[in-house]
This record gives structure tokens, sequence and C-alpha cells, in this order.
């Protein structure tokens, strides 16, 4: 399946891979997908975003990944990493996920081990889910609905699972329950009961709409009590997927072969082609790029795009050119402007800083408008259902930034002839030190003068910029940073950067410390409503963080993604901002 | 006699542990707190993203954090020397002597993890040690007695660059060149010796004499420098006057003196590489001790860093302890 990086072979790959592409009558080697998506394209530039690039159902052949560090687990309960999101569904089928499809579609929401989208009841307060009765594990057991309600109440014990997201304890009733290593009374988590076999019926503190999106999370994936093995079922999770592990040296290589327990009737949004899966992980950040161009390796797991080097050999040669996508994937890198650090505690001076920021240096400094991102005018970025496009400060009219606007606004702010404050960047983030140095000398422009003062990544939010105490006594008025949602609405990519309920004391997401009762407000009726009113509460809520100026949007970023022409069934997931890893195949 | 001086070394060793411990701790666990770090806020980075108070004051209490520095001290040195019980969550495990701790990011004890890295940074140091060695000295040795010539030059050119060129450069050049433009070593990784001993070394090539090129460059030069000071000496001419074969002469009366300072950098270049070839194993992304070291600091891994700097500190002292066995034999005049 290897190949060498020679133009003659990539470009016989580029043709073969046309020629696949253009045979749509059907026949073995072309897929419309289980998922419904028809909807192929030719190798090009970009085709892999909107479309599927070298559709096949050719099975056999070793897919390998490589990526540049290491999981925070490989236990389904225990992940938050994007990739990890993404690279579970390989071997765990969790309650919903996100349809198998290239575009926009690959937003939609769909059940994989539920049946259905669930029940309301009680005022949405109540949720009643079916889980498909046949879903076996790689050993033979069928899954139950104890195996969901086990999985979700290991989450509960932060000391073993600290990995993972924490809505269960914010959304579900029995918030103080300790987990099944600490409880070990037979009810359990009380908030959640199991009737039958296939029946989970949830109780929750408040009606929350989107909590089919929580349960996408791969941590009601089933997990037998019989087969938990507490920190160490991350070595070798019991698979419900179509791959199931083979052998895991922690940190160091996955290898995953077919579950032959697996059944693609009861999970339409995997597939099973590949006959070995291989990981490698902690892999040098250079070497990837160097062996995905060699075609040594199939994939760079991490999906953040390649490095600066591999950039432009691929931008420079059109060989190669076609085989790279470069999507929007789903983050956004902002400046907070802290509502509460003088003299940034007056939104006059806020929109000073919004108008006199230059866009297009800062937009340089992440990386250009290839692989840093596209200049952003809104906090959501155009991946998020609910999106709308709109320009309050002329981020996209002005991009070199409006001093007569800044000045207008210092004037009205008290501070005619600018101020001063500090700015929090993480020092050890390349990316980040540029544009802290980009913004503090555009805002220089205006009168603002910046002095820039840099964290370590790794406390950046628990002891820095996310901690207001920290904040108010060392002036950090503006702080670096970025977001990716946890799901991809208006509530899951909003909600924890401007909802004035997140401030908290460590770890804060509400950096700028925005406690604005009319975006509280929408966000607490969003959970009544449902279809287009819900959608449309999201622009509303981005429109008044950014008429509040809390936040400076900087780039929806953009990651530079190359496809090893061997690889098959290749799109990038729109929610994931990657290709969708459950779905690949190889050609040889 | 020498099992005593071995027997006093050891006990050496273990004071010189100790105190390596101490500082490393205070540097992990003093410092911090002298910088105003509270344990609620060190223990709020291992409980992932929007945790409760709870879930943090949980964590500080599972790591000890809570506790006098001089007990949670005494609790990492008292699970080096009798093990310690850890919870996985289902079970309580016995973590047996030598136990350096549990990490608190991969939920791992840390030793298990340093023993499955331990045989590539062995494999690549030990493979690397010999090539340097012996290439490194002969070259030396040849330079120093063919002084002047193009031999020479040439040599001492290469040994020249090979000391001032960075191992990263030089890794990044021979994978550009040998693995993808010619690919005569494609796909470099790391196999295990035992699952496919020719895998293992076909892998290995290129990292042995990328680490190799670094140190022989500086042994030849040391050793042409400690030749050609030697085979000046009165002893030497004596040695010739007495009609010795000039092989004998250059062997055992030149190069046996030249070997002390050697055997000496030796000790000390070997000890410090099995601790971990950082930047080696990064560049041939060879699962080592030195990613283990890199990967423990990027994710501020305390116990894990502790257990590397307690590992690599042992292997140098070892290393020396070797090398002052191997002066007595090379220089009997050590043991008088």
């Amino acid at each position: 399946m290897k190949r060498r990086s020679t133009i003659a072979a990539t470009a016989a790959g580029a043709i073969a891979a046309l020629v696949i592409s253009a045979c749509s009558s059907g026949g073995s080697t072309t897929s419309t997908g289980s998922s419904g998506s028809a909807n192929t394209g030719a190798v090009a530039f970009n085709a892999g975003i909107s479309s599927i690039v070298n559709p096949s159902t050719h099975k056999g052949g070793t897919l390998i990944f490589d990526d540049s560090s290491t999981p925070d687990s490989f236990d389904p309960g225990n992940t938050y990493y994007a990739w990890v999101l993404n690279f579970d569904r390989l071997f765990a089928m969790p309650l919903y996920t996100y349809k198998s499809c290239a575009g926009n579609c690959g937003l939609t929401l769909v059940p994989d081990l539920a049946t259905d989208m669930g029940t309301q009841s009680d005022g949405g307060k109540t949720w009643t889910f079916h889980i498909q009765p046949n879903v076996k594990y790689e050993n033979g057991q069928t899954v139950t609905a104890a195996d969901v309600k086990y999985a979700i109440e290991r989450t509960y014990d932060r000391s073993v699972m600290a990995n993972g997201p924490s809505y269960y304890q914010a959304l579900l009733t029995d918030p103080t329950y300790k987990g099944p290593y600490k409880d070990k009374s037979a009810a359990g988590l009380t908030a959640i009961d199991v009737p039958d076999a296939t029946t989970l019926v949830m109780h929750l503190q408040a009606p929350f709409a989107d909590l089919p999106y929580v349960l996408a999370f791969p941590n009601t994936a089933p997990v037998p009590q019989s087969a938990d093995k507490g920190s160490n079922y991350q070595l070798h999770p019991l698979s419900t997927g179509p791959y199931m592990f083979q052998s895991y040296q922690l940190n160091k290589q996955l290898t995953l072969v077919p579950n032959p327990q697996w059944n693609p009737a009861t999970d339409p949004q995997a597939k099973q082609l590949p006959s070995k899966i291989i990981v490698n992980l902690n892999v040098n950040a250079a070497d990837i790029d160097n062996r995905l161009l060699a075609g040594d390796i199939d994939i760079d797991a991490a999906g953040a795009g390649v490095g600066a080097s591999a950039q432009s050999r691929i931008l420079s040669n059109p060989t190669l050119k076609v085989n790279s996508d470069d999507p929007i994937n789903g983050f956004g890198r902002f400046a907070y402007l802290d509502t509460k650090v003088a003299p940034l505690d007056n939104v006059h001076c806020r929109e000073a800083v919004e108008y006199a920021a230059n866009k297009v240096t800062t937009q340089t400094a992440y990386g250009g408008p290839i692989a840093g991102g596209q200049i952003a005018s809104t906090i959501d970025p155009p991946n998020i259902v609910g999106y709308q496009s709109f320009d309050l400060y002329e981020a996209l009219s002005k991009p070199t930034g409006d001093l007569a606007a800044a000045k207008q606004q210092l004037a009205q702010c008290g501070q005619p002839n600018g101020f001063s404050t500090n700015l929090a960047y993480r020092s050890d983030r390349l990316q980040e030190t540029a544009a802290a140095t980009a913004l503090q000398a555009s805002l220089a422009q205006a009168g603002i003068k910046v002095t820039l003062k840099g964290f370590p990544s790794g406390t950046y939010y628990t002891n820095f910029a996310g901690a207001p105490a920290y904040v108010h006594s060392h002036q950090l008025g503006i702080a670096m940073g970025g977001w990716g949602a946890d799901w991809p609405d208006g509530y899951g990519f909003l909600d924890e950067l401007s909802n004035g309920n997140a401030i908290v004391s460590t770890g804060n997401t509400n950096i700028e410390e925005l406690n604005d009762s009319a975006i509280n407000a929408m966000f607490t009726q969003s959970s009544n409503l449902t279809g287009d009113a819900r959608t449309a509460v999201w622009a509303k809520i981005d429109k008044q963080i950014m008429t509040d100026a809390g936040i400076l949007p900087l780039v929806y970023q953009k990651a530079l993604l190359y496809r090893n022409p061997n690889v098959t069934n290749v799109y990038v997931q729109t929610y994931y901002g990657m290709y969708n890893y459950a779905v690949l195949g190889v050609k040889s | 006699m020498m099992i005593f001086f071995i027997i006093r070394r050891l006990i050496m060793t273990v004071f010189l542990l100790l105190l390596v411990s101490m500082i490393t701790f205070a540097i992990f666990f003093l410092v911090p707190r002298l910088a105003g770090q509270t344990s609620y806020q060190l223990a709020a980075q291992y409980v992932g993203r929007n945790p409760v108070p709870s879930e943090i004051k949980q964590m500080e209490v599972k790591l000890g954090l809570d506790s006098p520095l001089y007990l949670q001290y005494g609790r990492y040195i008292k699970g080096i020397v009798l093990g310690v019980h850890y919870s996985d969550g289902t079970n309580v495990s016995y973590c047996p002597f030598p136990c350096f701790g549990y990490s608190f990011r991969n939920q791992q004890p840390v030793w298990p993890q340093l023993m499955s890295d331990a045989p590539v940074t062995v494999s690549l140091a030990i493979g690397a040690a010999v090539l340097w060695l012996i290439g490194g000295v002969a070259i030396g040795v040849l330079s120093a007695l063919r002084k002047g010539t193009f031999f020479d030059r040439l040599s001492m050119g290469v040994a020249l660059a090979g000391v001032s060129l960075p191992v990263f450069f030089t890794a990044l050049l021979s994978l550009t060149l040998f693995s993808y433009k010619w690919a005569l070593f494609p796909n470099v990784h790391y196999v295990g010796i035992t699952s496919n001993p020719l895998q293992w070394a076909r892998n290995l090539v290129l990292p042995w004499i990328t680490l190799a090129f670094l140190y022989a460059a500086l042994y030849a030069r040391i050793t042409r420098a400690g030749m050609l000071e030697t085979m000046g000496e009165d002893y030497i001419r004596t040695a010739r006057a007495k009609g010795l074969p000039e092989r004998r002469v250059i062997l055992k009366h030149g190069l046996r003196a030249t070997l002390t300072p050697i055997v000496t950098i030796f000790g000390m270049d070997l000890g410090l590489l099995l601790g971990g070839a950082i930047l080696t194993e990064t560049a041939f992304s060879m699962p080592g001790l030195g990613q283990f070291t890199i990967l423990a600091i990027q994710n501020q891994d305390l116990p894990e860093i502790m257990g590397v700097v307690m590992l690599a500190s042992f292997f140098i002292v070892i290393a020396n302890m070797i090398v002052d066995i191997l002066y007595t034999v090379i220089d009997p005049r050590v043991r008088i």
C-alpha cells in the first residue's frame, strides 16, 4: 500500500483515482456510502470538503495513521481530543453520532446505538431512549441499556476518568453521584432508569434540547461492568464498532483488526474496509509530513494540518495539491476583551480594540489564509448550525483596521489618547505569540499600549487567563485564545464562551467575563425551543456578544490536510473539521 | 579490594540518587508553592475541562497534594523502596519496588512505562556507542600516526563537521536522503529486537550513524590529540629503542595511555545517552526514554519526570562506577 513520492507515481495515482471516481455506474469499486451520501468527487484541491474522494468498497490492506502526540485516552469514556472522538467511532458505538457524509450534511446528528432521537416528557425534563437490540461486543455478548448507563456512570469519577467532558453532572439529576468505583449501591446513578434491556430513561435537572448532542460523545458507548478495568480499560476497550484492539502499547502504537461480531446493518455510519489499522503515536511532526508525502503513511491522525515546510511543498506542486484540502475546521481564534478590567469594562474601549485591530497581520501570524484561517467577523465559524454572516466592526470590509472609528470609540470611552492594558498569551505557542505581537502593533496605531504577558499553555486556563482573580489582580485586559464547539450548533459553541453562568474561578471559559442578562436569557429560552426557532437564537446571541464587544474574533481556523492518494472514501467530516476516520479504506 | 571498592561506590550511589530525588522533588513541588501556586491549582490541571470544585478537591486528595511536602516526599521515597498501593478505579493494585509513582495523566504506574521505553534507548545508545568508539578511536589513531597527510586533514575536517552539526540537522538530512529520496531505509520506525532482529537493525542504522557521527568526531579529535602527545613521550622512544614492533608500541604503550581520558568521557556520554537520546529519538520518532521525557514535560506529568530523572541519574552514576573499575585495568597505577 505504500508509495514513494515520485511525480510519475503520484500522477498515476491521481489518474487512477479520476478513472475510479468517474466509474459512477456502480460496480465493486464505487460506493454511494451506506450513510446515504452519493456525493462523490474527482481528485482535486478541496474536493474532499464537499465530496467523497476515491470512493470504493475495496476490502483489505493496512491503513496507517501517525500522530505527533498521544491521545488523552483511548477509553471512550475518558477522551476530549477531537481526533480521538473521530477515531473512536472505529471501535465504539455511542448513542448518537454524526452522519457520515461530506459537506454540511456531516453536521447532522443521527442515531448510532440508539434507534431514534429520543422522546421528551415532563416538560423536557425526562428523556426516553431505546437502543438497538442486536448489537454485540467483540466477545459476542449482547449490548444492553444497563451497559450504556454504566458507561455514563463511570464518567462521574473524575479521579479515574479525568479527561472527558462533564456535562452529565450539570444536566442530570443526582449531580453528587460519585461514580461506580466509590458508590457501590445497587441503584447507582438515580438519574438514569433502565426499565428493560433496551430502554434508558434520563432525568434532567432542567429541560435541555441539546441532550442528544451530549449523548454523541463516545462516553455513551456501552461498557459492561464485568469488563471494566478502571483506568486500564483504555488498554483494550471492548469494541462495538467495526474494529477491535489487537494490541496497544501505551502512547506508542495501536493496532486494530476487524471485529467479527460487527454488523454493518446496525452501524451504517462506519465501514470495515482495511484488514488492519495501525496508529503510530508520538511521531516527530516534521517526520509525519515527510512520511505522508512519501506515501509511507496514510493519514495524520491529529487532523490539524501539515507544517509550514510541507505546506509550501504541497501548494507549489500541482500533483501534491490535488490531494489536499483546506477546510475551516470549526475552531475560532480570538482575543478576549475582559469586561471587568478597566478601562475595558467600558464597551467603547472594547469597541475601539475591535476597530483598531489589523486582522490581516494576525491572520498572517496564525499561518496565513491557507494554513492559518479565514478572517473572522463573528464568533461562530461558518460550519456551525445557526451561523449567520455579519460584520459589525468592518473586519471584512476594512480588514487592516479602521483607526478613525477606533479613535471615535476611544473618545466616547473617555480615553481620547488611548489607554494601556496587558495582554495574556501562551508563550510556548509560536503562532499565538506572533498573533499577540501583531495585535500589539496594530493597537499601538490607535494609541492603545499593550504589554505582552506570556504564560505556559499547560496552566494558561487553570491559573492565569482562566482564573478571574488572577486576571483582575494583574490587569489582564486582553487574553488570546481559541475555541472549538463540543457540538456543532450555537449552544455547543457559544454557551461556555458567553453564558454568565459559565464564569468559574479556575478553568474559566467565559474569559471575557461577559454576564449580559440578555444573552443569559436567550440561552435559557433556547432550552424550550426546537427547530428553526432554536437555530435562529444562535445568531442573535452571536450578534449580542459582538455588540458587547466581549470577544475580538480573529480567524476561523483552517488546516491544510493531505490525503495519501492510496486512501479511499476520503472526505472532511464537517463537524470534526478533519477526514472521517470511520469510513476510510485503502486501495492496496 | 575490588569488592570493597564496588560496595563503597554503590553506597555512594544511593546517597547521590537520594540527593537527586530531593532536588528534583523540590523543583517540581516546592518551587511552584514558593511562586504562589496552591495545591488546589496544581490539582486543577489534572481534571480536564470545566471541572467543578469538588472534582478538583477529589483529585487533590487522590494525589496527596494537600499533605505537607515532607510527607509527600516521604511517600514518594517509600514507594520506591517498599512499593505502594494504588487504585485504578476497579481494583487496588500493588506497585512493587522500585515504584516510581503513578502518572495522573496516563493513569498508569510510571515504572512499567520506563521499562517499556528503555529497550529502545538502550538499543540506540549501545549500537551508536560501539560505532563511535571503534570509528572515533581508529580514525584518531590513524590521524595521529599520519599527521599532516591528506587523510589526517580530511578526517579532522569531517570530525570538525561532525562536532559542529547538530543531531537534528544530520538526522533530518539522513532521513531526507536515505529514507525519502533514495529509499535505502524507507519508513524508519522502531521494531523490537525480539520481534524481528533484522528489522530492528535495519531501522536503527540511520539513528546509529547519526548519533555516532556526532560522538565519533569528538572521540577522533581527542584520540588524535592524546596519541600525538603520548607518542612523543620518552617511554615510547625507549620502547622503540628496545626493538619492540611498531604495532606493539602503538597499541600497548601509545593507545593504552590515551585511552584513560577516552574511557572517562565514554562513561559519561553513554550514561547520559541511556537516560534518553532526546534529539535523536525525536528526529527518528523512536519511542525511547528521550521521547518519554519530552512527552512528560509537555504534559507536566511530574511523577513521570521524576521517574526519568532518577533513572537517568542511575545510569550516569553506574556508568561512572564502571569507568572507575575499568581504570584499574587500563592504568594499574590506580590500584596503588
